[in-house]
Parts: structure tokens; C-alpha cells; sequence
């Protein structure tokens, strides 16, 4: 059952689950473009992660309440379906500053490192927390490490790292504490681009060594 | 134009932000104390949208070579009364000075700093590093352009001093339940709300850490989730950070409350040391506070 819960006096956040799963994603996609197609009134805008939305409105047109009996009937109505876009390639150079730490962690070579990352499509699940920093799910168990004990201050853009059962591309410079194994040359945020971030939540990648 | 001498400890250039991209990372921006830079630029009789400086602790020094009618709000700073339309004489040197009570401090330029719009808006984002004409904080030797963002004749009276808000803790900042309130055991809200919090030396314009002296919140972390401005997140060592407008745009910690509209400014003049309590409110009384503010100004909802 979706969760509706307030985010504050003009924001109200929809939980549609707890976990990093492409099935919970496409509903909230689809949940996403039903109220963009046919949009309550007061619902300024909309932001997903994984399997939640967070839905903007002005109190002075709207509230919590109608906002809420308006979404609600939409469980189980929208129709949602494992994105599938085509893969964008990302071509990686891995030369990260931990990818020999993440080796001796994983019991693998560098190479098999690479090789294990760089084997798979991964599923963009939310961009967010800096400008066009892209999540990506489906990190392979064997490449699970827990993230650094304690940040870098200043991790540069476009670098490739890896946290948990998830990695990620930085979008801008920024402190970051996931582990960096690599780094891409393709820009993810341009401020003068339209839209202004390269990925969006749903999109497909798949990461290329380059030499 | 205008010429800065000396930059200040961290003066930005900011509007009223670029709500709606935060799917993107960007968060909303803007002023930190919006009411305070919409009152600078109501002084000066600007447009809304007009850029203005923004601040902090220790203002510019800044040589202008028009004349120019300025407004100073917000923070009390050394060199003037501030809250009212004042004129600054060609050739001459505007030094703001230490900002005290208070954090921020706004000066509005009749007419506004004009530099180019990013993504909708001039405001400098601290989270990406761009806008505000520099991509950073101002620094000597910058020249700032004014604009023609102008909407009616200055002000000629001073900002009445009981349409302000305080600029001194202890501060009493309201909150809404959640969004993860459920996640915490036990009366954890109404413990919060019994705790004397204090702000640390960590607080910008993407959030501010707060110590919790004696409120153990049990927590872990949870799915990344979209958060807002306001949000008041509980870090697994059980400190909270609040995040303000500038914030990352999604976190992994469970938020158990969230700041109201109305109280985000007051959170941009509290300085480290100073005792924050949070009072649990529903969202009428939201409302009513927010209405009480923006009945002042022609503010937007």
C-alpha cells in the first residue's frame, strides 16, 4: 500500500516502497506521467527516486488532503512497467583512486573489477542529491563494498564510484563518499542544455572501458 | 557600476531561486531569508525578481560610480540603520561591515544586479556551483552591473520594525510531522520537541547541523528519497541536519519532521551556539503563520 505522508507545509511525499527494485521504479514513473498527463490542480511539480515521489503544490490553491484523495485512487490503476530505453554507453576510463582498495575488498584483480562493472546494463533509478548525479541499481553482489568511513571533500566531476549495491556518476564537483573506481569524460550537467542533465530516472546505461 | 573592493566573508548574488529542476539535483535556491531580500528589494522599489547580495557575517566593501538609492535588510549590520531606502553618492564607498544580531545580511540595488539568468534565475547554488554571475562568491576586483528591474519609486519611510522577524535566538522554529515520523520509536517527536538543540559551526545555505544534547533518536538509514527544504534529518550518530535552500535533492536519512514555509528565514540568522527548540504544528497553523508573513509583502504562496 502506498504511503502518503507530508513533507512539510507544501509538499506531500508518496512511498511506494522500501526497496531498490525496477518494478517499485516503474510505478513510480507511471504514477509520475498520470499527473503530468492530467494534472491536479495546485501540483507545482514532481520529483521521483527509487520508489517514491515527492509532489510541490501551493497551499494557497491546494492542500495535503486533496492532494492525497486525488493520488490515492491511483494505486493499482496506473500502469507500470520495467523501464526499458535504449542503453546509453558511458565510456569510462578506470583508473579510480580506490579501485585498488575495492579489489583487495572484493578478492579480485583490478581487471576483474573492471570487467565485473563494466559487464552489466544498469537501470538509472533517481538523479539527485547534487546536479545530474545519476544512481544506478544492479551492482553486482561480488562488487559490494560499504562507502568510505569518511568523504572526500571534493570528488571531481564525472567520477564513477560504487556504494553498497549501487553506482553512481557524479554530475559536478562535489564531497562524496562512495568508493571512486573511475571516471567518465561524457557531461552530465550542462546548465546551458535542455534539459540540463544527461540521465534521467528510468534511463538505461551501460559503462565501456576506455584506455 | 559597482565595484567590489572586498568581497566579505561569503556575499552571494541571489534572487528568489529556481524551484521545479530539483528532479534534475538542482535544488530551489534563492535568497536564504526571503522575506528579508524581498523587503530590500520592496525598499528600493525593484521588481521581485530582481538579483540583490546576500551577506554573511561580514559584508563587502563596495565603490560605486552612480548614484544610486540602496536598501539594506535582514541581518543589523555596523553601517547603517538598514529597512530603508537610502541614497549612496557617486565615487563613494559602501562598507557593510559585521552582521550581528543575525547571520545575513541583504543590500538591494535599485534596478538589481543585472548578471546573465542560469536556468531561470541569477541566484549563485552553492550544491552545483553555478550562477550568480561568478559561479562563486564575490571576490575583490569584481564589477557588478545594475540592471532596470524596476517597478515603483523607493520606499520613503523605513520598513516598520514590527513587520520584521527576530534576528536573536533562542529560536522557536515550527515543524510538521514528517515525513518518516513513523520510523522513530517511541514518543520521539514529543522528545524532540522537549530537547534544546544547538546550532554547530556547520551551517551554510544547503543545511545546518544541529547537536542534540541528551536526545538519543534511534535510526538507520533508509531508501533514498526526493527531500525538501525545511527537512530535518536524523543522522545515524543521532544528530540532526536541517536542510535549507540550497539542499541536496534526495538523502538517505529518515526526515522526522520538516520545517514550516513561514520559519526557513529565521533559520538563515541563527548563528552556531545559538538554542533551537521545534514546535510540532499542523498545517493550518502553517498556513496562519505563512499568511501572517506574506500579509506584509505581496509575497507568492
Amino acid at each position: 500500500m502506498w504511503q502518503v505522508a507530508p513533507a512539510g507545509d507544501r509538499a506531500l511525499l508518496i512511498t511506494i516502497g522500501t526497496i531498490i527494485d525496477p518494478m517499485l521504479l516503474g510505478q513510480v514513473l507511471a504514477l509520475d506521467r498520470a499527473l503530468q498527463d492530467r494534472r491536479p490542480k495546485g501540483l507545482l511539480g514532481t520529483v521521483p527516486a527509487y520508489a517514491s515521489l515527492l509532489c510541490h503544490y501551493d497551499p494557497s490553491i491546494t492542500d495535503a488532503g486533496r492532494l492525497e484523495e486525488f493520488i490515492r485512487p491511483l494505486e493499482g490503476t496506473v500502469e507500470a512497467a520495467i523501464p526499458s530505453g535504449h542503453v546509453v554507453d558511458v565510456a569510462t576510463r578506470y583508473d579510480g583512486p580506490d579501485l585498488p582498495e575495492v579489489a583487495v575488498k572484493t578478492n579480485l584483480a583490478p581487471a576483474g573489477v573492471i570487467e565485473q562493472h563494466a559487464g552489466r546494463e544498469y537501470l538509472v533509478y533517481c538523479v539527485g542529491f547534487a546536479p545530474g548525479f545519476t544512481y544506478c541499481g544492479g551492482l553486482s553482489h561480488q562488487l559490494s563494498v560499504p562507502r568510505l568511513a569518511s568523504p572526500r571533500l571534493r570528488v571531481p566531476a564525472g567520477s564513477v564510484g560504487i556504494a553498497g549495491r549501487q553506482t553512481g556518476i557524479y554530475g559536478v564537483e562535489s564531497p562524496g563518499g562512495w568508493n571512486l573506481i573511475g571516471r567518465t569524460a561524457l557531461r552530465l550537467f550542462d546548465p546551458a542544455a535542455d534539459p540540463p542533465v544527461r540521465f534521467k530516472a528510468g534511463d538505461r546505461l551501460r559503462f565501456v572501458p576506455v584506455p | 557600476m559597482i565595484e567590489v573592493i572586498d568581497g566579505g566573508r561569503w556575499t552571494t548574488i541571489q534572487d528568489r531561486g529556481r524551484p521545479g529542476l530539483e528532479r534534475f539535483g538542482i535544488p530551489p535556491g534563492g535568497a536564504a531569508d526571503c522575506f528579508a531580500a524581498c523587503v530590500a528589494n520592496e525598499l528600493v522599489g525593484n521588481e521581485p525578481d530582481a538579483a540583490l547580495l546576500e551577506c554573511t557575517a561580514s559584508g563587502p566593501r563596495l565603490r560605486f560610480d552612480v548614484d544610486r538609492v540602496v536598501a539594506i535588510t535582514g541581518g543589523r549590520v555596523d553601517s547603517s540603520d538598514g529597512w530603508q531606502a537610502v541614497g549612496v553618492a557617486r565615487g563613494s564607498t559602501l562598507a557593510i561591515g559585521t552582521i550581528s544580531p543575525g547571520l545575513r545580511a541583504y543590500l538591494a540595488v535599485r534596478g538589481g544586479i543585472d548578471v546573465p539568468l542560469v536556468l531561470g534565475s541569477r541566484s549563485f547554488c552553492q550544491l552545483g556551483t553555478f550562477g550568480g554571475g561568478f559561479g562563486r562568491p564575490l571576490a575583490a576586483g569584481d564589477q557588478l552591473h545594475i540592471g532596470q528591474l524596476v517597478e515603483h519609486e523607493p520606499a520613503t519611510a523605513p520598513w516598520p520594525p514590527f513587520h520584521r522577524l527576530p534576528l536573536r535566538g533562542p529560536w522557536e522554529i515550527r515543524v510538521i510531522a514528517g515525513p518518516h515520523a513513523d520510523a522513530f520509536a517511541g514518543a520521539a517527536l514529543e522528545r524532540l520537541s522537549a530537547t534544546a538543540c544547538r546550532l554547530t559551526p556547520a551551517i551554510d545555505r544547503i543545511g545546518l547541523r544541529l547537536e542534540t544534547p541528551g536526545l538519543r533518536l534511534q535510526t538507520q538509514e533508509i531508501l533514498t528519497v526526493p527531500v525538501t527544504a525545511g527537512a530535518v534529518q536524523v543522522t545515524p550518530s543521532g544528530g540532526l541536519i536541517v536542510l535549507h535552500v540550497d539542499h541536496q535533492t534526495s538523502g538517505g536519512y529518515p526526515v522526522i519532521a520538516t520545517v514550516i514555509s513561514a520559519d526557513l528565514p529565521l533559520l538563515a540568522q541563527a548563528r552556531p551556539g545559538d538554542t533551537v527548540r521545534f514546535r510540532i504544528v499542523d498545517s493550518t497553523e502553517a498556513a496562519r503563520a505563512w499568511q501572517r508573513v506574506s500579509g506584509w509583502l505581496d509575497l507568492d504562496p
